[in-house]
């Protein structure tokens, strides 16, 4: 990687924990013998705050988190198809299946403001944007500025509903914009035809192309206008994209921000964050979390979670509403909740 | 780095010059400690700036964050409220279960656990789970409906016509990470380590606080080696680079002061008639392509070469303008009423070409002439304009305008201005040439101003008035009073030529003026210097007008277009590429300046006029007689990056597709040759082993060229046609029964006709895209496959197989990559290219291998081009699966696509291939 000028050097958390918040563990469950590959909580309905799914293997199970640390099953889809992906927020089952994707589906996301509109990576190179409602594929964001491989991770602008990002195994983080598109978004909703019928576009070019990591990126998200994005180098790096009005497709990056992660270079670890982008918990290779206030700058690393017993590699962890429990998947199948410890 | 605002990083990259000043006797006044000592302060300065403005960033960002995420809060609390309205898709069922689930969740014990109605498109499954256990797998799996999986494919882009890759999508030089399926973790496959280091070339450019740790460190130690050196050090750059840098600086922070006082007027002239007509033209030449006749193709890419035809067409000639002036302004008035003095330039095409007696005539009489200039003027108004009394009208009209010219001149009769103008410019020009020109300039800036004012005026009075001239005469004829109307004309023909203006009083027309002036002549006269000047002026006006004061040079550029479009007629260059800019007797005017320019210029007297016109030509139609390059400054669009790779796999071959089993002998890929006689041994078609086609700059008679078909009955579909012999296509342009017409408006457009022998070419259909529909499904063999919709005989043409045109080299390294996922979509095309339709192409990439094939591909040569056409081997009913045989390199089949051993193919390979196979063609 070409060396930062001076001037424009990240600020870097500091691994000392601040113990700001402690955190123990409060259940554990062993769903299966099938590594875990993705938990998230819901974020679009405010009723269900407190449900979560988990994938793994064929299956995605939904649980309701309880008080006391208790974890409560509700419901468990099989299905063939599903390889690996991470559930997008739980929203209400109108279960559809889309077909169109070539191969398995890396990350689902559900656009906030408009939930009926989920965005996919999927491993046959695009990103597409769906109808659930409608059970269209109203865009395909692939073609000549695409991924050039599979694409392992998206998600929607909080603010900007034209605007995603995804990040994939070439290495590079690309911001989309369906502002030109938008019409068909609309026409989506009120299609009657059939939904193979819709006039289905190509967005070929992306908006942005940042080359931030020299590896697999497996995780973006917003963060406001930046982006917190990892690769397999052990951080989180948040940056910030500074795109060109003249030229699209180019501009530059200042990567404002790193939150260390030791002992997380293997790729498909996911982090996650509460619903205010307070924090963000990762885990990593070794079955640790680790908690970090965002925000803050320099970032300060709220908690540190080891357990005797948690040695399996963490997947992805999900926070909670207000980050008061963490979720955690492990590749060896088992869920663990940690609840943090009520301040005296 | 680290992080927080600490100096350990430069501390450490500076020790070595800290202890080489140490030993060094400390005679300077700053010592290399000090410099140290005052970086490492700004760096530390510059880092705090850093993690504040970080900050800064963060809390701007954390305060908008906070609103939209309790703004996307408060609108799902929303939707818990307007849960049952929102959801107007979901059935009653779902509405109903909702209900079940909250009033269930309000009802049951909180250790208890609950669940939620999680409404299933099934409604048989989505009764609500009984009561659930709070711990581990108590829950009955639901089985989703089975949805039948689609075969894997990578998205891809439809294309109707190849496409050649463009640099950024080349994936040479680039690192590629795979993930082994198998062996779980990623594995980084490269050519080369050199690819890796890709970046480090760049240069890269100082940011801000680059430049201010610089800016203020000189300022406070002064600008010595030592400084630099550290500097250079601090900031991992070389000390040339900081002192350039340091330079630069210096200049702009100057140039801040003076660049604020600067006139912006400069910027104004920069308006696009400033601009050269070259750099107009240059999208044009750069993205236009002259094989596909469209902007940006993307299959000849931008930038060609230019390739100039050495047959060259013939100048415009329309016979029915020929002898008609085009309007009020044509030179054939103005020359007129000058022919007493100005004999007709012998380069005027018209007078060359025809010297029609019309002409003669008319300057016999005008020769002979020297009586009062009315009488002048009608006789010969009356001898040219004979034949049409329109034209009188005409030319009666623009007389005031004219005669001017006649009475200035009038008094001068000795001095000979043809003389002057065949010669270029004579002695007299020559001396007062200066002076003149100093005169010449300042009226014509006055003149400039004025015309600028009215420009949008002799726009249209100038511009519509010879086009109009020609409609007003009509009613002119009609209509006796159109005196008004034609004194309009006049009058803003004189603003358009604003060089009369200064002359004629206002409100005075006609006869008045021009006696005025000629008073004012007769008076001056007496200094004879002065007279001549005026005269001069006169005449050298028009040289002058064709000068660089009045011809923008984006007019100029296109009296050159027009020159090569229409040669040398005035009256078409004027109308049609400078309408509204400049008259016909301008471009007249300037086209007779340029060439005695010329001859002047080749100080030569003996210097034949012709000559000169050739040279003209030469200089003029410089394009034709070279091939020039087009300036590359349009790029495409998207990023270019820089590539660099080392090429150590050359043995190294990935599987693809092609045709022949014929392994050694692949098609040419032709390139237009230049040559501008009949290709000799240096013709780049003759070295390439091409044959010349219709976009070679040679001649129609060149030997190389390939000179179609001359079918007649065959439909050129066997191989008696030499066309389908030579795996062409017929092309319209050069076979001589093969065509294509614009459809009689009833849908068969492109349709070849029906001549009156009933011939009809077969052998255009790449051509013309008569393909067939294909069909996408899956395959009844694997994954996706090719159907056909309707039935098709023996031979019939279905479809193209189109993708990106890549280097072999490119398509080595993208074949290894498509061999690790066992799909490969190369095709070999000639010796230059490889089809690759992985990411873009068409349906027809997806028909699969078949050792028993119903097609076959075929390599056609379409208008210099090589494309691959998939034919049927025999018929095919609708509906059936289309399959080729791949004819992979024996051993370089992958294990599927080998025949079986018992069908005792002659293909033998022993080796297990080492995987790498493609298509050829």
């Amino acid at each position: 990687m070409a060396k930062t000028p001076i001037g424009l050097e990240p600020v870097v958390g500091s691994l000392t924990s601040t113990k700001k918040r402690e955190y123990r563990v409060t259940n554990r469950l062993q769903e299966g013998k099938r590594p875990l590959y993705a938990v998230i909580f819901n974020f679009i309905d405010s009723r269900y705050f407190n449900v979560f799914a988990t994938v793994g293997g064929n299956r995605v199970t939904v649980y309701q988190c309880l008080e006391g640390g208790v974890i409560a099953v509700l419901q468990s889809y099989v299905d063939e198809d599903i390889r690996r992906m991470s559930l997008s927020t739980l929203n209400e089952k109108i279960h559809k299946s889309f077909v169109g994707h070539g191969d398995s589906i890396n990350e689902i996301r559900t656009q906030p403001l408009k939930p009926s509109l989920i965005v996919s990576a999927s491993k046959d190179e695009s990103v597409r944007l769906w109808n659930v409602h409608t059970g269209i594929c109203i865009l395909i964001f692939a073609g000549a500025g695409g991924h050039r491989n599979e694409v392992l991770s998206v998600d929607f602008h909080p603010s900007d509903i034209y605007r995603i990002a995804s990040c994939g195994m070439d290495n590079t983080v690309k911001i989309w914009s369906m502002k030109e598109f938008w019409t068909y978004v609309e026409k989506s909703f009120t299609w009657t035809d059939l939904p193979s019928k819709f006039p289905t576009k190509y967005v070929q070019f992306p908006v942005f192309l940042a080359s931030v990591h020299s590896n697999y990126v497996d995780c973006n998200r917003w963060l406001g206008d930046f982006i917190l994005s990892k690769s397999v180098d052990n951080e989180i790096v948040l940056w910030e994209p500074k795109m060109k009005e003249q030229s699209p497709g180019e501009g530059t990056v200042d990567i404002l921000q790193k939150y260390p992660v030791p002992e997380c270079d293997i790729w498909f670890i996911k982090f996650s964050c509460d619903f205010h982008y307070n924090s963000a918990a990762i885990g990593n290779r070794e079955g640790k979390i680790f908690v970090w206030e965002l925000q803050s700058s320099p970032p300060v690393l709220i908690a540190r979670l080891s357990h005797a017993q948690s040695k399996s590699p963490i997947r992805q962890t999900a926070m909670s509403f207000d980050g008061s429990t963490i979720l955690c998947c492990c590749e060896d199948g088992t869920i663990w909740r940690w609840d943090a410890v009520p301040a005296n | 780095m680290t992080a927080n605002p600490s100096p350990s990083a430069s501390a450490d990259g500076s020790e070595p010059p800290k202890d080489s000043s140490m030993t060094q006797v400390e005679e300077k006044s700053v010592s290399s400690k000090e410099i140290l000592s005052v970086i490492d302060s700004l760096k530390k300065q510059v880092a705090a700036n850093r993690s504040l403005f970080v900050k800064e960033r963060l809390e701007e960002n954390r305060k908008k964050l906070g609103d939209i995420t309790s703004h996307l809060y408060k609108s799902s609390n929303e939707r818990r409220s307007s849960w049952i309205g929102d959801t107007d898709s979901a059935s009653d069922l779902l509405t109903k279960r909702q209900k079940d689930a909250i009033g269930m969740q309000n009802g049951i014990d909180l250790s208890n656990g609950d669940k939620d109605g999680y409404s299933y498109q099934e409604p048989s499954t989505a009764v609500l789970m009984g009561s659930s256990i709070p711990v581990k797998n108590a829950v009955r799996p639901i089985k989703l409906t089975e949805v039948k999986k689609l075969p894997p494919y990578t998205t891809w882009i439809f294309l109707d016509r190849n496409q050649r890759m463009t640099e950024d999508q080349s994936v040479v030089g680039r690192r590629r990470i795979y993930y082994d399926q198998n062996g779980g973790e990623a594995l980084i496959c490269s050519d080369s380590e050199e690819e890796i280091i890709e970046d480090d070339e760049e240069k890269k450019d100082f940011v801000g606080s680059e430049d201010f740790i610089l800016r203020m460190t000189i300022k406070e130690v002064g600008l010595s080696d030592r400084a630099l050196e550290s500097l250079a050090q601090c900031l991992s750059r070389s000390p040339a680079e900081v002192k350039a840098r340091y330079e630069t600086l210096m200049k702009e922070e100057k140039d801040v002061g003076a660049s604020e006082n600067r006139d912006t007027e400069a910027q104004n002239w920069n308006s696009f008639l400033e601009k050269d007509l070259e750099a107009a033209l240059d999208s044009f030449d750069n993205l236009f392509c002259r094989r596909c006749l469209v902007f940006d193709c993307r299959l000849h890419g931008c930038s060609q070469d230019l390739i100039f035809p050495a047959d060259k067409q013939n100048p415009w000639n329309h016979p029915d303008e020929e002898k008609a002036p085009c309007g009020l302004h044509c030179y054939r008035l103005a020359l007129k009423s000058e022919r007493n003095d100005t004999v007709r330039s012998p380069m005027n095409p018209d007078d060359k070409s025809n010297s029609s007696s019309d002409g003669i005539a008319a300057q016999i009489s005008s020769s002979k002439k020297s009586a009062g200039p009315s009488a002048r003027r009608k006789a010969k108004s009356s001898q040219s304009e004979s034949a049409s009394s329109n034209a009188r009208n005409l030319s009666e009209s623009s007389d005031s305008e004219i005669r001017p010219e006649h009475e200035e001149s009038s008094p001068i009769p000795q001095l000979s201005p043809s003389k002057n103008k065949i010669a270029g410019k004579s002695g007299i020009s020559k001396r007062n040439s200066k002076r003149v020109a100093e005169r010449v300039l300042i009226c014509m800036r006055k003149r400039q101003k004025k015309m600028a004012a009215s420009e949008s005026d002799s726009l249209v009075s100038g511009c519509v008035s010879p086009t109009d001239m020609k409609l007003r005469s009509n009613p002119r004829k009609q209509n006796e009073d159109a005196t008004p109307s034609s004194h309009k004309d006049v009058k803003s023909s004189n603003i358009g030529r604003s060089r009369r203006k200064d002359w004629p009083l206002k409100g005075v027309q006609g006869e008045v003026p021009s006696s005025e002036t000629i008073n004012d002549l007769a008076l001056t006269s007496s200094n004879d210097c002065l007279r001549r000047e005026e005269f001069v002026d006169e005449n050298l006006g028009k040289e002058e007008l064709s000068d660089d004061k009045s011809w923008k040079a984006v007019e100029k550029g296109l009296f050159e277009k027009g020159l090569e479009i229409f040669g040398r007629n005035s009256c078409l260059i004027a109308r049609n590429l400078l309408n509204g800019l400049k008259t016909c007797w301008e471009v007249f005017q300037y086209m007779t300046g340029s060439d005695n320019k010329l001859a002047y210029h080749a100080a030569d007297g003996g210097l034949s006029l012709l000559e000169g016109c050739s040279k003209y030509d030469l200089n003029g139609a410089m394009g034709n007689n070279e091939v020039r390059r087009r300036s590359r400054f349009l790029r495409r669009r998207g990023r270019v990056r820089r590539l660099k790779y080392t090429w150590k796999s050359t043995a190294y071959h990935s599987i693809r597709k092609r045709i022949t089993e014929r392994k050694d002998q692949p098609c040419r890929q032709y390139n237009p040759c230049s040559c501008q006689t009949a290709c000799g041994k240096q013709c780049s078609c003759l070295l390439n082993g091409t044959c010349c086609e219709k976009y070679c700059g040679c001649p129609k008679s060149c030997k190389n060229r390939f000179r179609g078909c001359h079918c007649a009955k065959s439909q050129c579909r066997s191989r008696q046609c030499p066309c389908f012999a030579a795996d062409r296509e017929c092309d319209p342009d050069v076979c001589r029964n093969c065509w294509v017409s614009c459809g009689d408006g009833t849908g068969s457009l492109g349709v070849p006709p029906q001549r009156g022998d009933n011939y009809e070419c077969r052998n255009m259909k790449l051509l013309l895209k008569q393909q067939q529909r294909v069909l996408l499904g899956r395959s009844d063999v694997s994954g996706w496959g090719a159907f056909l919709k309707n039935n098709v005989g023996k031979h019939e043409y279905l479809g193209e197989y189109t993708g990106e045109l890549i280097s072999h080299r490119e398509a080595d390294k993208r074949g290894k990559i498509y061999d690790r996922e066992n799909s490969s979509f190369l095709f070999n095309l000639n010796d230059q290219f490889v089809l690759d339709a992985y990411r873009k192409g068409d349906k027809l990439k997806f028909a699969n291998h078949s050792p028993e094939p119903n097609c076959y591909a075929k390599v056609i040569m379409v208008a210099g081009d090589h494309r691959v056409g998939i034919f049927a081997k025999e018929r095919i009913n609708a509906g059936e699966e289309l399959f080729y045989d791949y004819r992979y390199e024996p051993d370089r089949a992958p294990a599927w696509a080998r025949k079986p051993e018992a069908s005792g193919s002659k293909k033998e390979d022993g080796a297990p291939s080492s995987g790498r196979a493609k298509k050829l063609a």
